[in-house]
């Protein structure tokens, strides 16, 4: 399991005093992150909804913004039909002080999934599911730039029980409740756990993490959640 | 309020006070789903049943998790997620007391990533409650599809989507196992001796169906489309490039995360031994 799946030994305002220690302690090695807190307001908390991209370093491939074609949408499930012009536009992560508009991903010519090329919007992936249609909605952010925070900086300490709610395109909420938190080697990715077919509608949310070496962190970071219960 | 280095920090030592082997804190693959839950679905599939209310017990308690009021013939809930474990499904006729011995019950033990339908078949007087279990992937590029023969009325079927036969003389009561079709829009015939009906359904690649022949309404059969489990219409590959390391520790090492974990938990003990040597000097001094 993850760090995130231990045992709750402690829970938020355990981990910020211990979080103090920890500074008290090896002062001298936070510096570097010390400097990333004033970056954080300006690169996490987009205040403006509706703004556009800034590009990313690297300048990933275009990605489409606009609504995905009725083929792309999958159908619904249980005897449900389709509606084929909804999507979600945003998603809310209160625990994680996550509030971001979204991006359409797509794969790449290797199939790999193209991550959003705003650091501060998300993205869904228009293969996967509608959140709240059956079958799991994939949604992915970045962790960081190369100076800073980016949208799903704290997207790894949510917890088992914390909410998530997408917004789609007709301005309706669904509502998620996260159910297990992992930390997953890039180069083990364990596709069928993520990806795979499941009856309900679920939600993936991903991130990086772990270690950063030669350009790219070796982890990535998992978040599973469900239909909260007042919905299903 | 956090930020990355710190809380890290936090992490190792809380890992350093409990001695947490590294073997427990490695990343663990699963077969599918995030391993937490398995999934049941309650259906009413028994022609001439009158409808009932579905309870489902954690087993063993009395009071009941879940109640379906009125559950009449041909529909089925959606999949209500549960913690892994046993479970008693039990009907009662509709409105009766849940303080009444049920019409009929059966224990389903629900296994993380598992789906299930508890479906009540067969005639009224012949009532079976079954517990199936769901296939919730399909071979690559490929759908899934079964049938339940829940129909009275029509008591021998052959059914097809499109030109591929999913059922031969199939007789009432039975379920049939999985078996693949290309996805895709499909007309689904259900055919009697004597008449035949079609319907549309969306096949989606990688997923799973249940079609249930039901009595229609003026003779022909009918067909109820039960999806299953939905995936991904292409699977990505690996893992998700999402970000470019400004927050990252550089410590050069590949070893991943638990790894600088443990050496920021020994860097921590050192500061921290060293701190109190320091205090200790101070109080000395």
């Amino acid at each position: 399991m993850g760090r995130h799946a231990r045992p709750h030994i402690l829970g938020r305002a355990g981990k910020v005093s211990l979080t103090a220690l920890g500074v008290a302690g090896i002062g001298v090695m936070v510096t570097s992150g010390l400097g990333l807190k004033a970056d954080l307001g300006s690169t996490a908390a987009p205040a403006d909804k509706t703004q556009v991209s800034t590009s990313l370093p690297t300048g990933g491939p275009t990605v489409p913004t606009t609504a995905p074609s009725p083929a792309i949408v999958p159908a619904g499930a249980n005897g449900t039909t389709a509606t084929t012009a909804l999507y979600p536009i945003a998603v809310s992560i209160p625990a994680a002080h996550i509030q971001a508009t979204l991006q359409m991903l797509s794969l790449n010519s290797s199939g790999a999934l193209n991550p959003p090329t705003d650091l501060t919007q998300a993205g869904w992936y228009t293969g996967s599911s509608v959140p709240g249609q059956p079958g799991p909605a994939v949604l992915a952010g970045h962790v960081d730039s190369t100076t800073g925070p980016a949208v799903f900086y704290r997207l790894e300490y949510l917890r088992a029980g914390d909410t998530i709610t997408v917004t789609l395109s007709d301005q309706s909420t669904v509502q998620f409740v996260v159910t297990a938190v992992a930390s997953y080697p890039k180069d083990d990715f364990p596709t069928t756990s993520v990806y795979g077919p499941v009856p309900d509608p679920e939600l993936r949310v991903i991130t990086c993490g772990g270690s950063f070496a030669n350009g790219h962190y070796l982890n990535n970071i998992v978040v599973y959640a469900k239909l909260a219960d007042s919905q299903a | 309020m956090f930020h990355r280095s710190a809380r890290i920090t936090a992490s190792a030592l809380i890992a350093a006070i409990t001695l947490l082997p590294a073997t427990a804190a490695s990343a663990q693959a699963q077969s599918s789903g995030s391993g937490t839950d398995g999934w049941v679905r309650l259906a009413h599939l028994s022609p001439n049943t009158p409808p009932v209310d579905v309870y489902l017990y954690p087993f063993g308690n009395s009071t009941a998790q879940l109640v379906l009021k009125h559950v009449a013939y041909g529909t089925a809930s959606p999949y209500e997620s549960l913690a892994p474990g046993l479970y008693l499904v039990a009907m009662r006729a509709a409105g009766a007391s849940a303080s009444t011995t049920p019409v009929i019950s059966t224990e389903v033990n629900v296994v993380a990533d598992r789906a299930y339908t508890v479906a009540g078949l067969g005639p009224a007087s012949a009532l079976t409650l079954d517990v199936l279990n769901d296939e919730l992937d399909a071979p690559s590029g490929r759908a899934g599809v079964r049938v339940i023969e829940a129909s009275l009325e029509a008591p021998t079927v052959t059914i097809t989507a499109g030109t591929d036969d999913i059922a031969t003389d199939l007789r009432f009561p039975s379920v049939t196992g999985y078996q693949t079709v290309d996805p895709g829009s499909w007309t689904v015939r259900v055919a009697t001796q004597t008449t035949s009906a079609s319907s549309r359904v969306t096949l989606a690649e990688d997923s799973t169906h249940t079609f249930a022949v039901l009595d229609g309404t003026d003779g022909a059969p009918r067909l109820l489309d039960l999806g299953d489990a939905v995936g991904l219409t292409a699977v990505p590959k690996g893992g998700v490039q999402t970000g470019f390391g400004g927050t990252a520790i550089k410590t050069g090492s590949g070893d991943g995360g638990l790894a600088t974990e443990a050496e920021w938990g020994a860097l921590l003990v050192l500061g921290a031994g060293g701190a109190l040597f320091a205090a200790a000097r101070l109080r000395r001094g």
